[in-house]
């Protein structure tokens, strides 16, 4: 070994020293790397986001990610973030990169809490998503924010049932009802439920509400802005979830149900069909799920021949904070995670991946054979209404579904308020 | 009167404790197993275990919140008691101008609702950059605290006779003296009721809290308590734990100080 | 003026001053301020920030859920203090006699008051569960308490009147314990029967003592928020929101503090027209008395 001549060690000490300078630069520390703070809800189960930290880690050896978790809920996680960004006037509110639900976009963008990525993606990098995962990174033409996970609302059935009694997945309301009612009577279980929903007063209802109402040919707000369009059609969306409970197809308790109790009552063997997310089939498979091999998965029922029921939207995407101070490592980390490899790696946990390539993805389909199904249903996903306003009419909403759904208001009586409401929430948006 | 038999005594003590009964139970189901906390009847569980309060302490935010919530407590009775005592000695033995009507808005805001003052005191605390932090919430609970300490001292140093103050004054001692020396010492009992029942208050406070801390750095008790986490089933056996636990300053209270708590509540309504 | 009492007025407003700002600040600021906001529309997200006048007065007077939470107010608050009255006044009555275990019986007691009220509302959640709460299994019953539009606020009721019973009790009984019992030896002597005793010499006597009571419990359980916010959050379908549920939703969900306020100074309003009312009331029985 030849021992360093002057010139290599008076370069080694010149990098050095630019190194050093340059951390003096980022703060008032002189350590080198940069640190950026990445604030996500835990995820279910086994957690694939400290492997993917780890492997950003290795791939930018300059920064650092500090991982900080959300609340456990979506009202929670979004208090959190009003909070901190509303009023922190770009003084970067201590995080910079904020998983975001999708819902959330066209408020935070809004608002200005949020870097306009339009120019930081290479062309055609949202191509891959799902046109319904990728509109809703959207506004005003600008894109906010990367899709991450995906979530469609499907209708899971008892395949065994349904075999038993020669009976084919419904299309329509019409064949489950008749489902519902054979089965019943044949199985003579009064633990055995018909078909359950969420139907608490929360997001998850509007969810419902949003289905049903494109189920009748209308929707919440049309382009011109206006609020429940079609008051006609509208009721007979808040009837067709109410005709559900009076017509004993779905229990009572559904009107305080949200997604946990109802997939633990269709996971436990309790019900005939159930109306929920993506993510709720990995759970039904588990290995002592007492319904382990017998669910199957279909796309909502239909209101009308003719008229499409799509499945509502959920899930995340990867925003980073306007005021965050490393806005190129928080950009690279974003792209990063919303890539094709690393929703690969997120796709063998419990999340599933805003990408459509994915979902033909052997390994993948090996280990969840319903990928290309889940495929076809979140290509007619429709993603909920894409407004700033969006959180504030929902909430103005959920009262007034929920009062149609546990009957004590007529559906007209639900519409009407409902768009009451809703135009005096809006008006102060004018 | 006719002298009650003891029979009447422990009727009443029995009824009493069955009107505690759903505390009671809180506390019964905070040491069931898990598995055995659906499972009634029987009431009584087979085994006592610890297996909640092992739960709370180590994956819940609840010891973050009860050193939230202790020092928030603290800090409020203290500002309480530093801002209102003097308050309380001025209006009592002094001249205060525009006394009558001061002391009319003061026991008017006493009434004053919270939901009524929260919208404006979200928008101080957010312009004074203080959201998410203790000062928050001792400022906030301030509002109602302030109004309560000075009312209550003021009542308790009336009852001193101004001879003594007097003679002090001819002493040669001033204000601060006379209150240190003779007021603050003759009203020590009112005073340690008056700061029991501000830090009681302050350790309920629940609206307040909830809009203005945004994480476990400030939470306070209740906060934490209601937002307790389930991610799948609601955790009945844990949240009673935390039940327990955000229930023991009250408890204290309550059993070992509750001659104090009682004469500050009385105190507050003699209708003299 | 001499120069002690110049002295003296300093210093009176010298010690008064910090406590008087600090409540300026944080009390009579605030409550005017709450009038002014709800004059506006003020939308921090949106960064909307202009004068809208008495809109949102208007649009409540003709808000289906405004008028719903109103009812379910005064509904909540008539039968809570009603309830609390009648219970606390017997339990006072049945430990005025008291001589073994006071403090016991004092403490088993006051610690339904003491508890927060989210301690209370976590309480009789789990009281209430259908499937294996204590409720149901001592009742043998299947109902859905929190979950029914007609047993819900029945069921925040109780809640209620079980955390704030105590405070009614105690005021009753410390007065109890100053009647002398001269007075009732005076009324055993005059033949009256016990029901007498209590109608012409009880109950005369707490008179002022139920007003004030009242007066406080009325004021409170308007302004109550903890027990149903995290108890019924409001549900099922708005059966249990009271004024300030309603008031909170609206400020804190979205943000929207100009309607909110709005909200805000009608509970405002509210309560300082039966505070004031009371306190006439009291006035003219301290004058007669």
């Amino acid at each position: 070994m030849t021992l360093p001549d002057a010139r290599n060690i008076l370069t080694a000490a010149a990098v050095v020293a630019v190194v050093l300078l340059a951390g003096c630069g980022e703060r008032a520390r002189p350590d080198g790397p940069v640190t950026i703070v990445f604030k996500h809800a835990r995820m279910f189960g086994d957690d694939p986001v400290p492997r993917l930290i780890a492997a950003f880690e290795a791939r930018h050896p300059g920064i650092r990610v500090k991982t900080e978790a959300l609340g456990a809920s979506s009202d929670e996680q979004h208090q959190f973030f009003v909070i901190n960004l509303e009023g922190a006037r770009g003084r970067g509110a201590g995080f910079d990169v904020m998983m975001l639900d999708v819902i959330w976009v066209p408020e935070f963008a809004r608002a200005g809490w949020l870097l306009d990525l339009t120019d930081s993606l290479a062309p055609g990098e949202l191509a891959g998503h799902f046109p319904a995962a990728a509109e809703a990174a959207r506004w005003n033409g600008r894109v906010w924010a990367l899709p991450w996970n995906f979530n469609v609302g499907l209708l899971y059935y008892r395949a065994d049932l349904l075999a038993r009694h020669g009976l084919s997945p419904p299309r329509t309301d019409a064949e489950l009802a008749n489902a519902v009612r054979v089965i019943q009577a044949a199985e003579r279980d009064p633990k055995l439920d018909g078909f359950v929903w969420q139907g608490k007063q929360y997001e998850g209802l509007v969810c419902n509400a949003l289905e049903a109402l494109w189920a009748s040919g209308t929707t919440l707000i049309a382009s011109t802005g206006e609020v429940l369009p079609d008051p006609a059609r509208a009721e007979a969306a808040l009837a067709r979830l109410r005709g559900w409970i009076d017509a004993g197809l779905s229990p009572a308790w559904v009107s305080a149900a949200d997604e946990e109790l109802t997939r633990r009552a269709f996971g436990d063997g309790r019900a005939i069909f159930l109306r929920n997310w993506f993510y709720a089939m990995d759970l039904f498979e588990e290995p002592n799920s007492p319904v382990r091999g017998k669910v199957g998965v279909a796309p909502l029922p239909r209101l009308t021949e003719g008229v499409g029921a799509p499945g509502a939207t959920g899930g995340s995407l990867l925003g980073v904070s306007r005021g965050s101070r490393h806005p190129e490592a928080a950009v690279a980390l974003a792209r990063f995670l919303a890539s094709e490899d690393a929703q690969r790696v997120l796709a063998g946990g419990s999340v599933l991946p805003t990408r459509a390539a994915l979902y033909a993805d052997p390994a993948l389909v090996a280990k969840r054979p319903h990928m290309p199904a889940f495929r076809d249903l979140a290509t007619s996903a429709r993603p909920r209404p894409l407004t700033p306003a969006y959180l504030m009419l929902s909430t103005s909403l959920q009262p007034e579904v929920s009062a149609a759904v546990v009957g004590v208001k007529s559906p007209a009586r639900a519409v009407a308020d409902a768009r009451h409401q809703l135009e005096h929430a809006l008006s102060g948006l004018r | 009167m006719r002298r009650r038999p003891l029979a009447a005594d422990v009727a009443v003590l029995a009824l009493l404790t069955l009107y505690a009964v759903p505390f009671l139970w809180q506390l019964l189901t905070s040491f069931k197993p898990e598995a055995e906390l659906l499972r009634v009847p029987p009431l009584w569980p087979s085994r006592l275990t610890l297996e909640h309060y092992g739960v709370v302490f180590a994956q819940s935010a609840m010891p973050r919140a009860l050193a939230n919530s202790l020092a928030v407590g603290v800090l409020t009775t203290l500002l309480g008691c530093a801002l209102g005592v003097p308050a309380a000695y001025a209006m009592a033995t002094l001249r205060v101008p525009g006394a009558g009507a001061l002391m009319l808005g003061i026991v008017a805001s006493t009434a004053f609702p919270q939901i009524a003052t929260v919208s404006p005191l979200y928008l101080v605390m957010r312009g004074l950059g203080l959201r998410d932090t203790w000062a928050a919430l001792v400022l906030a609970d301030a509002s109602f605290a302030l109004p309560f300490v000075i009312w209550l001292m003021t009542r308790f140093m009336r009852e001193i006779p101004r001879e003594l103050s007097e003679a002090a004054a001819l002493d040669g001692a001033g204000r601060w003296l006379t209150l240190l020396k003779i007021h603050l010492p003759l009203t020590a009992p009112g005073l340690a009721s008056v700061a029991l029942l501000t830090f009681l208050f302050a350790w309920n406070e629940f609206l307040f809290a909830f809009t203005f801390t945004a994480t476990e750095a400030s939470r306070t008790v209740p906060v934490a308590l209601a937002l307790f986490p389930g991610v799948f089933e609601v955790p009945w056996g844990d949240i009673a734990a935390a039940s327990i636990l955000a229930s023991v300053p009250p408890v204290l209270i309550v059993v070992l100080l509750q001659r104090w708590l009682v004469r500050g509540l009385l105190a507050g309504s003699l209708t003299e | 003026m001499t120069g002690r009492e110049r002295q003296d007025r300093r210093a009176a407003i010298a010690f008064v001053a910090p406590a008087v700002v600090v409540l300026a600040a944080l009390t009579a600021g605030p409550a005017l301020w709450i009038f002014w906001l709800s004059l506006r529309e003020r939308l921090p997200v949106f960064g909307v920030d202009r004068l809208t006048g008495f809109g949102h007065y208007a649009f409540l007077a003709t808000d289906a859920r405004f008028w719903s939470a109103f009812r379910v107010t005064i509904i909540f608050t008539i039968a809570s203090v009603a309830l609390e009255l009648v219970l606390g006044l017997g339990v006072a009555l049945a430990l005025r006699g008291q001589r073994v275990g006071r403090r016991s019986a004092l403490s088993l007691l006051l610690l339904a008051w003491a508890l927060p009220g989210v301690v209370t509302a976590r309480v009789f959640e789990w009281l209430y569960y259908p499937a294996g709460g204590f409720v149901n299994v001592i009742l043998g019953t299947p109902l859905n308490w929190l979950g029914s539009p007609t047993l819900a606020l029945p069921a925040l009721i109780v809640a209620d009147v079980w955390r704030t019973m105590p405070f009614v009790a105690l005021f009753c009984y410390a007065r109890l314990l100053t009647i002398p019992a001269a007075v009732y030896e005076a009324a055993a002597v005059d033949g009256a029967s016990r029901s007498a005793t209590f109608r012409f010499v009880t109950l005369p006597l707490l008179g002022p003592v139920l007003l004030v009571t009242l007066l406080f419990r009325t004021l409170d359980a308007l302004r109550a928020f903890d027990l149903m916010f995290v108890l019924t959050g409001g549900g099922p379908a708005g059966m249990t929101e009271t004024l300030t549920v309603y008031a909170y939703r609206s400020l804190f969900q979205t943000l929207r503090l100009g309607f909110g306020s709005a909200i805000g100074v009608v509970v405002f309003l509210l309560v300082m027209l039966v505070a004031a009312a009371y306190l006439r009331v009291l006035r003219r029985q301290d004058a007669t008395a």
